[in-house]
C-alpha cells in the first residue's frame, strides 16, 4: 500500500469515528449508544488492520485483534447485559437538549483540526489526520458524560474517549509498544467490570440508579 | 543487589495481598499486615543506600534514581503507619459494625494490591507503565472507597472511578503525544522509557510536547485532586475507610504528582521551563483559591482534610511552577511533609470521629477531656497543617514561597499568602472548637487503643523532626531529587 492511500484510508476512517461519535451523543436510548460505540471500536479494529498491512507491523494487527474482541464485542455485551438487568428502556434525560449538545460537539471537532492544523510537523510522527480525529474524540466522549447523566451513558462516553486515544497510538509511526497496549486494554476491562459490579450494587442495596445519588456537596 | 530489589519490592505487597485471601482470621491478618510493610520499609532503606553510594539503577521497565526515592519513601512510611493504625481501628469498626468480620481478607487484599499498585507507579521508568499502575491505583482504590457499601460510600466511588477513569485518559492521550514526538526523532519503533526520552527531549518537537503536557496535566492532575479536576477529592476522602483515606491523602495523589515531574522535566527540555512552570503555576493557584472558601464552610471533618488535601497539592505545584533550585527542593519537601501530616491528622480524625459516631464538627466538642492523647495529636496535626512554626509545613511553605520571590511572581505570591492566612485562621477555629469546651454526653469514655496512637507518634516524630531540623541524609536526598528535575 502506498502511504499516500493509507493516509487516504485513515482519513476516511477517521470520518466514519466522527459519525458514530455523532449518533452516540444524539443517541435517545441506551441500546442505541452502545451499538454506536461497539461500530466505532470495529471502525478502530480495521484502522489497526490497515496501518498494520501498510507498516508490516505484526504488532498492531494483534492490538487490532484484541480491539475487535473485548471493545467491540465483549464490552458492548457487558452493557446490553447490565441494560436487560436493570430492566432500562426509558429516554434518557439530557442535561441540555441534544441539539445544543452536537452544536458544542461541533465546535469541538472544528478546534481540534485548529489546534493540529497549527503544529509543522505533525505528519511525520502521526499519519494523516488520526490527531485531530483523536482529541476530537476523547473531548467528546467527556461531553458524552457531563451530559448525560446515567451510570451507562458515563461507561459509554468513557469508552468512546479511549477509542479516541487508541486511534491516535495505532497512527503514531510504528504504534505503541505491544505489551503496553495490552496492559491498557486489560486495565479497560478491570474497570469496566468494577463500574458494572458498582451499576447493579448500587441498584440491588439502595435501589437507585447512580445518577440520582447526589447527596455530596459542598 | 539494587537491581534485584527493584522487582522485589512491588512483589513484597502482592504476595502479602496473595497470602491474605487464604485466611479470614483478624490477628494473622493485621500480623502480615504490619509485616509485610515492615519488611517493605527494610528493603526501601537498603535500596536507599545502594542508590546513594551508586547513583540511579534501572531493570527492564523499572528504575530509581533520587527524585523517585523521596516519594518511595514517603510511600513506605506511611505503609507502615497505616498498617500499625489498622490494627486498633479495626478491632473498634468490626465492633461497632463498620466493618464485616467476615469480609476483611478482601479488605486487606485489597488495601495491599492497592500499595503493590503504587510502588509500581513510583518505580516506573516506562511511561506506559506508570499509567497502567496508575489505573491500576484507581480501580483497587475504587473498591475500598465503597468499602462500606450505604448509600453515600456508593456514591463517592462511583464519582472517584468515573472522574479519575477519565481524567487519566487524558493522561493516556498525553503519553501517546510524548511518544509520537520521541518516535518521530528516534525513527524505528521509538520508546516509552522516561531515561531514554530525556536524553533526546532538547530534540522532540515542541509543539506536540506542548499539547501533550497539557493533556499529561489535565490527566494526572485530575489525579493529584488539582482543581478544578478535583471534584472526586473530598467526596472519596471521606467516604473511604480512615486508613485509606490517609493513604488516598499522603500517598496516590502524590504518586500522581511524581508523573507531573517526570513530564514536567521532558517539557522543559524540548519547549525550555517557561512554559512547563507557567502551566503549572496556574493550575496552583486554581487549587489554592479554590479550596479556601470550602475549608471555611465546611461542618464535615473528614471532607475539611480533603479540601486541605487540594490546597497543599496546590501548595506543591505552585513551588514546581515557581520553579529554580529553591523552589522545587521547597515543593519536594512539601510533598513528604504534607503526606505525613495528612496521614496523620486522618488517623487523628478518625479516632475522634469513632468516639463519637459523628463526622459533624458541631458534634465532636472537648476532645481533650475524653481522649487527651488522641486531642493532642489532633491539635498538632492542626496546628502543622495550618502552617504554624515550628513545625514542617511551615519550613516547606516557607521555602516555596522564597521561590516565588527569587522569580519575583508577586502576583501569585500575593494571592497565595492571603488564601494561606485565611485557612491559617479557619482551620485552627475547627481545631480549637473540637479540642476544648465541654464533651458531649454521647461521646464514648473508653480508654484509647495503644496501635493507632503508636501510628500517631510514629508520624508526630517524623513530622516535628522534619520542622526543627532537616537530616543530613533527608537534605542531601532532596537537593539530589531536585537535581533531576531542574538538571
Amino acid at each position: 500500500m502506498s502511504a499516500e492511500s493509507v493516509y487516504t484510508i485513515v482519513d476516511d476512517l477517521g470520518a466514519l469515528l466522527l459519525f458514530t461519535m455523532i449518533l452516540i451523543l444524539a443517541a435517545g436510548q441506551i441500546y442505541r449508544a452502545i451499538y454506536a460505540v461497539a461500530a466505532q471500536s470495529l471502525l478502530i479494529a480495521i484502522a489497526g488492520g490497515v496501518l498494520a498491512t501498510a507498516t508490516g507491523n505484526v504488532d498492531l494487527w494483534v492490538i487490532a485483534g484484541v480491539t475487535l474482541g473485548v471493545k467491540a464485542i465483549v464490552l458492548p455485551w457487558v452493557l446490553l447485559w447490565v441494560v436487560r438487568r436493570m430492566n432500562v428502556r426509558r429516554e434518557v434525560e439530557p442535561v441540555i437538549p441534544v441539539a445544543a449538545t452536537l452544536t458544542l460537539a461541533v465546535m469541538v471537532v472544528v478546534m481540534s483540526f485548529h489546534v493540529s492544523a497549527s503544529l509543522g510537523s505533525v505528519r511525520h510522527a502521526i499519519t494523516g489526520n488520526a490527531l485531530p480525529v483523536g482529541i476530537a474524540l476523547t473531548l467528546l466522549g467527556v461531553l458524552v458524560m457531563a451530559t448525560r447523566k446515567t451510570a451507562l451513558h458515563q461507561m459509554v462516553g468513557l469508552f468512546a474517549s479511549e477509542n479516541g486515544i487508541f486511534f491516535t497510538a495505532m497512527a503514531v509511526t510504528q504504534g505503541m509498544p505491544l505489551i503496553i497496549e495490552i496492559g491498557v486494554i486489560l486495565d479497560v476491562i478491570l474497570a469496566a467490570l468494577v463500574m458494572a459490579i458498582m451499576v447493579l450494587r448500587v441498584r440491588s442495596t439502595v435501589d437507585a440508579d447512580i445518577a440520582s445519588l447526589d447527596r455530596l456537596r459542598g | 543487589m539494587a537491581e534485584t530489589l527493584l522487582w522485589v519490592l512491588p512483589l513484597v505487597p502482592t504476595v502479602a495481598a496473595l497470602a491474605m485471601l487464604t485466611t479470614g482470621d483478624r490477628r494473622i491478618l493485621s500480623a502480615i499486615d504490619v509485616g509485610s510493610s515492615a519488611v517493605l520499609v527494610a528493603l526501601t532503606l537498603l535500596l536507599a543506600r545502594e542508590v546513594e553510594a551508586g547513583g540511579p539503577r534501572s531493570l527492564g521497565v523499572f528504575r530509581v534514581d533520587d527524585l523517585g526515592l523521596v516519594f518511595l519513601l514517603l510511600l513506605v512510611v506511611l505503609t507502615l503507619a497505616v498498617s500499625i493504625y489498622t490494627v486498633g481501628w479495626l478491632r473498634q469498626a468490626v465492633a461497632v459494625g463498620n466493618m464485616k468480620a467476615e469480609s476483611l481478607r478482601s479488605y486487606f487484599a485489597l488495601v495491599h494490591a492497592f500499595v503493590a499498585t503504587m510502588v509500581v507507579t513510583v518505580l516506573a521508568d516506562n511511561l506506559g507503565v506508570l499509567w497502567i499502575a496508575m489505573e491500576g491505583t484507581t480501580i483497587t482504590s475504587a473498591v475500598l472507597v465503597g468499602y462500606h457499601g450505604h448509600r453515600h460510600g456508593l456514591e463517592a466511588a462511583w464519582k472517584y472511578i468515573i472522574v479519575t477513569t477519565i481524567g487519566i485518559s487524558f493522561g493516556l492521550f498525553g503519553t501517546v503525544l510524548v511518544y509520537a514526538a520521541a518516535a518521530d526523532v528516534m525513527g524505528g519503533a521509538g520508546t516509552m522509557s522516561w531515561s531514554a526520552i530525556m536524553e533526546v527531549a532538547p530534540t522532540l518537537d515542541p509543539g506536540i510536547v506542548r499539547i501533550g503536557f497539557i493533556f499529561v496535566m489535565i490527566g494526572y492532575g485530575t489525579k493529584a485532586g488539582l482543581a478544578p479536576m478535583h471534584l472526586w477529592l473530598p467526596d472519596a476522602h471521606s467516604q473511604a475507610p480512615t486508613p485509606v483515606s490517609a493513604l488516598l491523602s499522603g500517598v496516590l495523589i502524590k504518586c500522581a504528582l511524581l508523573a507531573i515531574i517526570r513530564f514536567q522535566t521532558i517539557a522543559a527540555a524540548a519547549c525550555g521551563p517557561a512554559f512547563a512552570e507557567e502551566v503549572l503555576l496556574v493550575f496552583g493557584l486554581i487549587s489554592v483559591v479554590v479550596a479556601t472558601p470550602f475549608i471555611l464552610a465546611q461542618r464535615d471533618l473528614k471532607r475539611l482534610l480533603g479540601y486541605h488535601s487540594v490546597e497543599h497539592v496546590g501548595i506543591v505545584v505552585l513551588g514546581l511552577g515557581f520553579g529554580g533550585a529553591v523552589g522545587t527542593y521547597g515543593a519536594l519537601l512539601h510533598v513528604v511533609n504534607h503526606g505525613i501530616t495528612k496521614a496523620l491528622a486522618f488517623f487523628a480524625a478518625g479516632t475522634a470521629i469513632a468516639r463519637y459516631g459523628s463526622r459533624d464538627m458541631r458534634a465532636i466538642r472537648g476532645l481533650f477531656a475524653v481522649a487527651p492523647i488522641g486531642a493532642t495529636f489532633l491539635m498538632l496535626a492542626a496546628l502543622s497543617l495550618a502552617g504554624v512554626p515550628p513545625f514542617s509545613i511551615f519550613v516547606s511553605e516557607l521555602l516555596v514561597l522564597r521561590g516565588g520571590i527569587g522569580h519575583a511572581h508577586w502576583v501569585a505570591i500575593a494571592i497565595f499568602l492571603v488564601m494561606v492566612v485565611v485557612i491559617f485562621a479557619g482551620l485552627l477555629h475547627h481545631a480549637g472548637a473540637m479540642a476544648f469546651g465541654e464533651p458531649a454526653a454521647a461521646a464514648s469514655r473508653e480508654p484509647e487503643a495503644w496501635s493507632p496512637l503508636l501510628a500517631m507518634m510514629l508520624l508526630a516524630a517524623i513530622m516535628v523532626l522534619l520542622g526543627l531540623t532537616i537530616p543530613a541524609s533527608v537534605d542531601g536526598l532532596l537537593r539530589r531529587a531536585t537535581e533531576v528535575v531542574v538538571g
